[in-house]
């Protein structure tokens, strides 16, 4: 029997497995990205879920509580560390295939009591061995007051997708600003 | 011979099979193939090893024949599974396709937040919840400094990136005691950690990964501008471009003209400043006896690499050569 039959089954076979779990996967990202739930909602839920699997032992739904408890610490720790705070996050996937994806975010937080607002794309894709990732779009809404530097460093940024310089000089900012508050308040 | 000799793709199983069956009964030859033992008997006078031989050649192609046919029997169910698989995936691969088209339908009629009709369980909140706060330390991996609390301390990752395009990251693994100790970490032995450590690690974790973060950004640019520069121009680049391991000094060769005549200029680029991604110095020599006019466009190409990315100044470099002629 010609062996090359079975491959073309085969083939369309892992096609279609492919097909399967990337509209899953959308499924599930729009899923999510249209959903919100408030903050009462979830610790009701977290009550309810605790009742609910009373007395399993460390089976997988109780492993759900503590994976939540566990993601909510790290990102404390992080917001503590670093001083940047995301008060909202939204996603949207604008664009998914075998080895791109492209989703839009929106942010706004604050470093430090700075407040700001970004909007950005990014882009991932998959090639033999890894994942890169690149930023379109960026833009960004401070307040930069009577600093004309800041203004100007923020529309370069924009201009050249610069996220993590943005994030970074935004940190040092926030901190020396921080510190000239203080030192302000200390001579009053 | 004819009748005995097993023809090649016969599809008369049955006689294979006999024949096996034969033997696995014990039962002599002469039972199954009488002409056969008239074969044997015209042959009386022919060695008796040279019989039994025959008669193993005729056992095995017997063997083989049965085999064959389990064989395509086997390929035959294997084929339906496939199909059947083929199938089963397709019906699937549809439902799906119309659930998320049904999906983003209603997405554009609403337009905005959709909470499902349906009263969402306790488990779909919480992994709502937990995807969420996932998506958020991502986040903050794109911000260039992210971590998370270890059994023993943290475990930081510098990320870094050039405009943007994101690029390596780095980990360090630091233990928190008595006094704060690196423990492990994944950056290049070029980079002056332990210098960095044993300034700023003790009295201020954020300005040493502030630091650090500012070397491997500026080191992973400087080395992004020169790949870069190597996979767009190589054709314009002579010989090939060096560099060291911390890509803050480079060395390239390219031609210019004067006067619809080639000249090479050898160009040396310091990065004097490990912190930032433009070089200090940008060293533009020509071969002696070159023309005094080429001097003027060394200082100028000199001044491009020191303002500019070294992929961009080179790509206006040779735009700018293109416009003249």
């Amino acid at each position: 029997m010609d062996k090359s039959i079975y491959q073309v089954y085969e083939d369309e076979i892992q096609l279609l497995e492919e097909e399967i779990k990337l509209l899953t996967e959308k499924y599930e990202d729009i899923q999510h990205e249209s959903t919100s739930f408030s903050d009462e909602e979830i610790l009701m839920s977290i009550k309810l879920f605790q009742r609910e699997h009373q007395g399993e032992v460390h089976g997988s739904p109780l492993d759900l509580k503590a994976e939540l408890e566990s993601l909510e610490r790290d990102l404390s720790f992080i917001v503590k560390f670093t001083g940047i705070q995301f008060t909202s996050h939204s996603k949207k996937t604008l664009e998914k295939n075998a080895n791109r994806t492209v989703q839009k975010h929106r942010l706004s937080g604050n470093c430090r009591s700075l407040p700001f607002q970004l909007e950005f794309q990014l882009l991932e894709m998959q090639n033999k061995e890894n994942v890169s990732a690149v930023i379109t779009d960026l833009s960004i809404i401070m307040e930069s007051g009577e600093y004309s530097e800041l203004s100007k460093f923020l529309s370069s940024a924009e201009e050249h997708g610069n996220l993590l310089l943005f994030f970074r000089s935004l940190s040092s900012y926030a901190e020396w600003h921080e510190h000239r508050r203080c030192t302000f308040l200390h001579f009053k | 011979m004819e009748e005995t000799k097993s023809t090649e793709g016969n599809r008369e199983v049955p006689w294979g099979r006999a024949l096996t069956s034969v033997f696995r009964s014990g039962e002599g030859l002469g039972a199954a193939f009488p002409f056969a033992r008239g074969k044997v008997e015209e042959r009386k006078g022919r060695s008796r090893d040279g019989v039994l031989a025959y008669l193993e050649t005729l056992e095995a192609e017997a063997h083989k024949l049965a085999l064959k046919q389990e064989e395509e029997e086997e390929q035959k169910k294997q084929l339906v599974r496939l199909k059947a698989r083929v199938k089963e995936l397709r019906a699937k691969r549809d439902e799906l396709r119309t659930k998320v088209e049904l999906q983003e339908k209603r997405l554009l009629d609403k337009e905005g937040l959709v909470t499902d009709p349906a009263q969402p369980s306790a488990q779909t909140v919480l992994e709502w919840k937990i995807k969420s706060i996932k998506a958020m330390l991502q986040v903050f991996y794109l911000s260039g400094i992210s971590g998370k609390r270890t059994k023993q301390g943290v475990c930081f990752c510098i990320s870094t990136a050039y405009e943007g395009t994101y690029l390596d990251s780095y980990f360090l693994d630091i233990l928190v005691k008595s006094e704060v100790q690196i423990q492990r970490h994944s950056v290049p032995v070029f980079i002056p950690l332990e210098q960095i450590a044993k300034e700023h690690l003790q009295a201020d974790i954020r300005r040493f990964l502030a630091v650090l973060s500012d070397h491997l950004n500026a080191y992973a640019g400087r080395r992004y501008q020169a790949d870069q520069l190597e996979e767009r121009f190589s054709d314009r680049i002579e010989g090939t471009l060096q560099r060291n391991s911390l890509c803050n000094l480079l060395v390239f060769n390219y031609n210019v003209s004067s006067d619809s005549k080639p000249f090479p200029f050898k160009v040396k680029l310091l990065y004097g400043d490990l912190c930032c991604s433009l070089p200090t110095e940008a060293i533009i020599s020509c071969t002696p006896g070159a023309p005094a006019s080429l001097a003027e466009m060394a200082a100028a190409h000199s001044e491009a690499f020191r303002r500019m990315a070294l992929h961009k100044a080179f790509n206006s470099l040779i735009s700018a050569e293109g416009s003249q002629d």
